[in-house]
């Protein structure tokens, strides 16, 4: 067990808590620097999809985790960004500008949801979300001079200074590479008052506003930046795909996102990745589970979404704190190991108030 | 000149007048106790002052301004903190990260220094910082620090929150029965932290409470509600030995 002196306020500032910390990140990170030396082709593209998904899910975590609003339309923002840079991209614009654009387009989108959002919440917003992915949905459909209707639209090669950014290898690191960028801009976020502002807003609205925080303003921007983080994952996920059509971005998208969050474990930036983890790993796993069951179950319809269904609620009544909470106990029985006690994890009647859907 | 004043404030929920034509003024540098029995309009005069609810007629000036009709989010801006009678902290997160949250109103940083962290953040960060700890010096919070809000006993949480609206350094600080869920002891210690706010710091207290010796040992003047009506003003023995406040009290 590490106890740690604090000397300093910018140890409770700071990324890294101490030497400990840096060492397995950078280890993390170096081992998945050089993994597509041992990788084929098949599990590069897997590792990419989830990376990707994590950086939708860091987006989702900050609104649902962070700021308390939950959202089951976020298969929209995926989609928003998604074929606005698929459509820069096959006009010729360079490949970073057209992540910057569906980036920020996305974010203004989802900014402009935020404003009828402002005064719902719990399952009202969620049903509200819900529409307006409904919405997009029908637009990508009937816009077909853009979208290309339900045909759906090709996406232009992923080139960079005449890098062919679309084969697995190159286009694992820069899924990375945007990952680890997402990830420290929202570790920033939540750092700063910015962040603190969503946690207020998260924990009481009344308190939050009397401590000079703006809640309507709170809310918008969180909006926006989720929507933004979600649209930067939608215009690396055209690549991934490489031919957009409205059935890739469904409710069932929009569920599988929150499921991420929430079996990761809500409000805990580690538990975007777990989720994603998880999420990626799924679909391999129900296909196997297909492979096994009698066909008479195998064949059943809207066997995924119900798993899906099943997990989800699974994690919400057993383990709240999604696989992050479960880690982390797993974490303090070796820390302690003889002295672990379970009554250290005993429920306490506090949740999220987000899980509370108030 | 007052720093602050209200003028015949009125309101009402449906057909319960909750508040009706109180005035009163609030001198720079006292303490001033508003008691009455319960359902009086206390919490509802706190509730106006701070914003939350809209007067329906009246005036409210604070330090020279005109703060009838401001948003909520700028009140403490303006140097006006409050706590809450069942305790409105940031439960899932540490007391250290309540009280930052407390800052919040100095902030100068904006969303995109914040999403770069650049050095005139953790600068800010760190000035933050170093105001809590000031807080948390001064009551005595040091060993619950990292502690999680949901976690603490009632009486710490009262402390945690006073010591939050510490942090926005107001002018004017709203304490909602501040003794209510003490026990004698710690009630004892709030009476001497009230003298340190009020006498260290300079900042103006009002307060709602129903301890009445705490009402007494701690404040210059004692304003007495009942019915949503004003009934006296004065001196705590004063109020206290006034017939009306005594019929309001204890009936005829």
């Amino acid at each position: 067990m590490r106890f740690i002196r604090k000397t300093h306020y910018a140890q409770d500032i700071n990324l890294f808590r101490h030497r400990g910390d840096v060492f397995w990140y950078g280890l993390l990170v170096a081992l998945l620097l050089v993994a597509p030396a041992g990788l084929d082709r098949f599990y590069l593209g897997e590792f990419a999809q989830v990376f990707i998904y994590a950086i939708a899910g860091i987006g989702l975590m900050l609104l649902v985790g962070f700021t308390g609003l939950v959202s089951l339309g976020h298969a929209a923002f995926l989609a928003v960004g998604a074929y606005t840079h698929a459509y820069l991209m096959n006009l010729g614009v360079p490949l970073p500008v057209a992540l910057a654009c569906a980036t920020v387009f996305s974010a203004v989108i989802g900014g402009l949801v935020g404003i009828p959002a402002l005064r719902m919440t719990g399952i009202y917003l969620a049903v509200a979300t819900l529409a307006f992915a409904v919405i997009v949905e029908q637009v990508l459909t009937h816009w077909v001079s853009v979208t290309g209707g339900f045909r759906g639209m090709a996406v232009a090669r992923a080139e960079l200074f005449g890098m062919d950014l679309g084969r697995p290898a190159p286009f694992y690191y820069l899924c990375l590479l945007v990952l680890i960028g997402c990830m420290f801009a929202a570790m920033n976020l939540l750092r700063s008052p910015t962040g603190r502002a969503m946690v207020a807003v998260r924990d009481s609205e009344t308190s939050a506003q009397s401590m000079g925080i703006h809640i309507n303003r709170t809310k918008g921007l969180a909006f926006a930046v989720s929507a933004a983080f979600t649209g930067l994952a939608g215009g690396l996920f055209a690549h991934r795909i490489g031919y957009l059509a409205p059935d890739a971005f469904t409710l069932l998208t929009s569920i599988q996102l929150l499921l991420m969050v929430v079996v990761g474990g809500l409000g805990s930036l580690h538990g975007v990745v777990f989720g994603a983890i998880f999420i990626g790993l799924l679909p391999q796993g129900i296909a196997i589970f297909r492979d096994v069951v009698p066909p008479a179950v195998a064949q059943l319809p809207g066997l995924e979404p119900g798993i899906f269904g099943l997990i989800l609620i699974g994690f919400l009544i057993y383990e709240p704190l999604g696989i992050y909470g479960r880690w982390l106990k797993i974490r303090l029985f070796f820390e302690e190991f003889p002295l672990y006690r379970k009554a250290t994890h005993k429920r306490q009647k506090s949740f999220l108030k987000t899980e509370r859907l108030r | 000149m007052s720093l602050f004043v209200a003028e015949d404030i009125s309101i009402s929920f449906g057909g319960i007048k909750a508040v009706q034509d109180v005035s009163f003024t609030v001198e720079g540098g006292e303490v001033f106790s508003i008691v009455g029995p319960n359902g009086a309009g206390k919490t509802t005069i706190f509730n106006l002052i701070s914003r939350i609810y809209d007067v329906d007629q009246g005036t409210l000036t604070f330090d020279g301004q005109d703060i009838t009709r401001v948003p909520t989010y700028v009140v403490p801006e303006m140097g006006i903190a409050r706590t809450f009678q069942n305790t409105e902290l940031f439960d899932q997160e540490t007391v250290l990260k309540n009280l930052l949250i407390g800052c919040h109103v100095h902030r100068q940083s904006n969303f995109f220094s914040d999403l770069l962290f650049l050095p005139s953040v953790r600068r800010q960060e760190l000035a933050f910082r170093q105001r809590v700890e000031d807080v948390i010096d001064l009551l005595d919070l040091q060993r619950y620090r990292d502690q999680v809000i949901a976690n603490l006993p009632y009486g710490v949480r009262k402390m945690v929150e006073v010591a939050r609206a510490l942090c926005v350094q107001p002018k004017l600080l709203l304490l909602d029965e501040p003794s209510s869920g003490l026990n004698p002891e710690e009630t004892e210690d709030l009476s001497f932290w009230l003298e340190d706010i009020n006498g260290d710091l300079g900042i103006t207290i009002v307060m709602v409470e129903h301890d009445m010796n705490l009402v007494a040992l701690a404040s210059d003047r004692v304003m007495a509600l009942a019915d949503g009506a004003l009934v006296a003003i004065g001196t705590p023995s004063e109020v206290q030995n006034h017939p009306e406040v005594l019929r309001a009290y204890l009936g005829d």
